[in-house]
């Protein structure tokens, strides 16, 4: 719903960026670099030909997916921190599809293997979800054992029963043709998972917006007693967002399964669900915000690299600029109180008042 | 009596976002009861805060008997005599009283260890010369709240405090206690030439005990008068800035017929003791019935048990003939239930949520809000937080506010708005005025008794024991999870009931009537 507390966000969301893009300029010409030219280089690298373009895009896909995870398990209050954990046994679940069923046609197995890595994902986050609301078990703690529990165990997977014949690779057998989602553009890795993603995003925000399930997710984070008061099935919810949020990340395992590598590797993610996490706090978990700001931080993975080839700039440093924007956005509130009071000239109140009181 | 002890001058106190004190001058006179008086969030509790040394000005002076001073710490304030009472007593429930009342300036047998026979003695003596008896040797968390305050004040006397402020110091009281307090407060002035400083927003005691009030309003003072002068409405206009009217509630006698049977509750506090010790009473429709009792003798359980927040460990609630106990909340209110919680911000409203948000809440899975049940349909979930912000008065800029930016009357409308619109036959209504200002007081009360003559069944809890007498037709009293007496309430007086209050009396139970 609409509020001026939004476009005040948005406002401090824009001024974190552009600072920090500022700072990372100065970083860069405290190198002996000109900031201009890096910066060019940068854009170029990341939406400069249609090539570039579909690798940003195939850079966001999963970043939406963990992204979308994360809000609608923060939006709940229930803090899923096991992205990369369900995200692995996703990806495992959609290539054991892929090399078990082979002769499915390409309309069956794909949704199967789909399905198959969400309820592998939902399951795997359905366990501390229940640990959380049955035995207040700190569900931050479980999810982030868990993920070193899903890593290694895959990883056994697929260097011992599956591993593949060809070689000792960390990984499983190609997965069949009919399982490989098509390539987009040539040479880049986008592949038509972008078309599912769409989907799953509207599917989403319908969710997390306009429906009474996605209002109680709200107030269930916001408020615990308020919701109990109001009626609303407070552990079911809980439970709900978790699952959700785990069948996500399992999919978003399954696409780079199905769309990218065409197997099953032993480290398949180079930490998409963390990175996911911080597009939706940076977001403040906005289905849509997910979205932008993953083709942001899309497009400065891949600009990056190309700034690095053309000017020589460490392409780490656009981990300093998304670690800065990350810093102004926590210090939002106080940046914010202390611009106001700057301009609250005298008269101007909001509340007045003994705070304890 | 016309030497000034105190002045402040010029005194503001900026906050993020909120000038609490906006150039506030004060002087308090030797020997005198200041009362000073306002809304919640007037800035009074501030003001003294900063006399105190827990806050410092932004800007402004202070002067002790005509000299400036920095008062910095607290410590910087108990050496210039000044001692502050706390709304919230500050004591250490598992000590005793002497040990209270020497901490931080305990006696000492050697460096490690604090000389306890000299600490009761000091207690003694300090209980004699001020006329205020306690036990010393009683542990704090035995004792009742009014004893409680006495150790409070003797521990600010022991400080050698002259000026003593007290923060709300009838919050908590009984009607007894009340008075027991005000003797002392008299006595310590007339006796022993000592002031005080009392905050308070209960107007009847201004004019009870105080010499002069000083009246503030939204960070500002807008005057100080002899009490002898003032009255109550002269003080409510000051206070709220506009005319007050005092309107007599009008009730109608209603056809009465019981809707809710409530039998021998038993239920436990969050810490696991027994808070309701069989509590049983009958609740008809078109009465309101208050339940009267010291904070912490089992209310907040009792409400918890009806709404289903909380477990009953025996007992029965009969709603229209169906049994209630230990359903689920969605349960009890689609039995046509009700609750104002006695706490908004932690249980009536989220305050990060917008009106409108805030405002559906138990409407969000109901035709036309939402169709099929799933599909949220905005335009209708505006339009009825447009008709509840009109019909209810709730002044806010928009509906998409969220609550946070809300004053306290303004959100306690919002609950009150969304908890009406279900047309529930019963309304369980706790605190429904606490922290809010004085004209959404009036409009709350009238609201109330209106849906009463509309026929609804109202249990009103509330520790404002005027709101219990003002809106109740029927009051029972709860002392210690017990029903100590059940009274019409034109048939009491205040003072009978403070007695069954404290369970110093306690009428025959017969299980309900």
């Amino acid at each position: 719903m609409k509020d001026k507390k939004n476009t005040e966000y948005l406002i401090s969301l824009f001024l974190s960026i552009f600072a920090s893009l500022i700072i990372g300029g100065f970083i860069m010409m405290a190198n002996g670099r000109n900031p201009i030219v890096g910066y060019s280089s940068l854009i170029n690298g990341a939406f400069g030909s249609k090539y570039n373009i579909a690798t940003t895009l195939a850079k966001t896909v999963p970043l939406i997916l963990t992204g979308l995870a994360t809000s609608i398990s923060f939006r709940s209050g229930i803090f899923n921190i096991g992205g990369e954990g369900q995200l692995y046994l996703g990806a495992f679940g959609a290539a054991l599809i892929g090399i078990t069923f082979v002769n499915l046609p390409a309309i069956l197995g794909i949704p199967l293997a789909i399905l198959f890595s969400a309820i592998a994902g939902g399951l795997y986050a359905l366990l501390p979800a229940i640990l959380k609301v049955k035995y207040r078990i700190d569900e931050v703690i479980v999810t982030i054992m868990l993920n070193t529990v899903a890593v290694l165990f895959t990883g056994y997977l697929v260097n011992y029963p599956f591993a593949t014949d060809v070689g000792k690779l960390g990984a499983t057998d190609i997965i069949a043709d009919s399982y490989q989602l098509s390539r987009l553009v040539r040479l880049s890795t986008l592949n038509t998972s972008i078309f599912h993603v769409i989907v799953i995003t509207i599917i989403m925000y319908y969710l997390l917006e306009r429906t009474s399930i996605g209002y109680e997710i709200k107030m269930v984070g916001q408020n615990l007693n308020f919701s109990k008061y109001g009626g609303i099935n407070v552990k079911g919810r809980m439970i709900f967002a978790m699952v959700v949020s785990g069948a996500l990340c399992g999919i978003a395992g399954a696409f780079e399964v199905l769309g990218v590598h065409y197997r099953f590797l032993q480290h398949i993610s180079p930490g998409y669900a963390w990175d996911g996490m911080l597009v939706a706090l940076i977001v403040k978990n906005n289905p849509l915000g997910v979205v932008l700001m993953s083709i942001f931080f899309g497009a400065l993975k891949t600009g990056s690299i190309s700034m690095e080839n053309a000017t020589g700039i460490p392409s780490e440093l656009i981990s300093v600029i998304q670690s800065i924007i990350i810093l102004f956005i926590a210090g939002e509130a106080g940046f914010k109180a202390k611009i106001k009071n700057y301009f609250a000239g005298k008269g101007r109140r909001k509340k007045v008042g003994e705070e304890n009181a | 009596m016309a030497e000034k002890l105190i002045e402040l001058k010029n005194i503001s106190k900026q906050f993020p976002g909120v000038l609490a004190n906006d150039n506030i001058s004060l002087d308090i006179e030797k020997g005198e009861i200041h009362a000073i008086v306002g809304e919640n969030g007037a800035g009074k509790s501030t003001l003294m805060k900063i006399l105190y040394g827990l806050y410092q000005p932004t800007f402004g002076e202070i002067y002790i008997k005509g000299e400036a001073v920095k008062i910095k710490t607290p410590l910087d304030a108990i050496k210039l005599g000044i001692g502050m009472v706390h709304q919230h007593f500050m004591l250490v429930p598992s000590f005793t009283v002497a040990e209270n009342i020497v901490l931080g300036v305990e006696p000492r047998k050697n460096m490690f260890f604090t000389n306890y026979n000299q600490a009761v003695k000091i207690t003694e003596e300090l209980s004699e010369e001020y006329g205020l008896r306690v036990d010393p040797h009683a542990k704090v968390e035995s004792l009742s709240v009014g004893i409680q305050q006495r150790i409070e004040i003797l521990k600010v006397l022991n400080k050698g405090a002259d000026i003593i402020i007290l923060d709300e110091p009838t919050a908590v009281l009984t009607p007894q206690e009340t008075e027991e307090l005000f003797k002392v407060i008299r006595s310590l002035v007339d006796k022993l030439g000592k002031t005080v400083i009392i905050i308070t927003h209960k107007l009847q005691e201004v004019l009870a005990l105080s010499d002069r009030v000083s009246v503030m309003r939204q960070g500002k003072m807008i005057g100080t008068l002899e009490t002898k002068h003032a009255n109550e409405q002269i003080l409510a206009e000051m206070m709220v800035g506009r005319e007050v009217l005092f309107e007599e509630l009008k009730r109608k006698n209603i056809a009465k017929k019981e809707v809710l049977k409530v039998r021998d509750i038993k239920a436990r506090d969050n810490r696991g003791l027994m808070a309701l010790k069989g509590v049983s009473f009958n609740l008809h429709s078109g009465e309101i019935l208050g339940i009267a009792g010291v904070e912490g003798n089992g209310q907040s359980e009792l409400l918890e048990v009806l709404t289903g927040l909380r477990l009953a460990e025996e007992g029965s609630i009969i709603v229209n003939g169906v049994e209630a106990i230990n359903k689920e909340p969605l349960e009890i209110r689609e039995l046509g239930i009700s609750h104002i919680p006695e706490d908004r911000l932690s249980t009536g409203l989220s305050r990060q949520a917008t009106l409108t948000e805030n405002m559906i809440l138990g409407f969000h899975r109901k035709e036309p809000y939402a169709i099929k049940g799933i599909h949220l349909n905005r335009k209708k979930i505006r339009e009825r937080a447009d008709r509840l912000i009109q019909e209810y008065d709730i002044r806010t800029p928009s509906q998409d506010i969220i609550a946070d930016n809300l004053s306290g009357g303004n959100m306690q409308k919002m609950v009150i708005a969304r908890e009406f619109s279900f047309d529930s036959q019963i309304l369980i209504i706790a605190q429904p005025t606490r922290g809010v200002d004085i004209g959404a007081i009036e409009f709350i009360h009238k609201e109330i008794v209106d849906k009463r003559n509309e026929g609804a069944a109202i249990l009103l809890i509330s520790a404002d024991l005027d709101e219990i007498f003002r809106l109740s037709d029927r009051i029972i009293t709860l002392y210690e999870g017990e029903i100590t007496g059940e009274f019409l309430s034109k048939e009491i007086t205040k003072n009978e009931i403070g007695l069954y209050m404290t369970g110093k009396e306690k009428a025959l139970k017969e299980g309900g009537r």
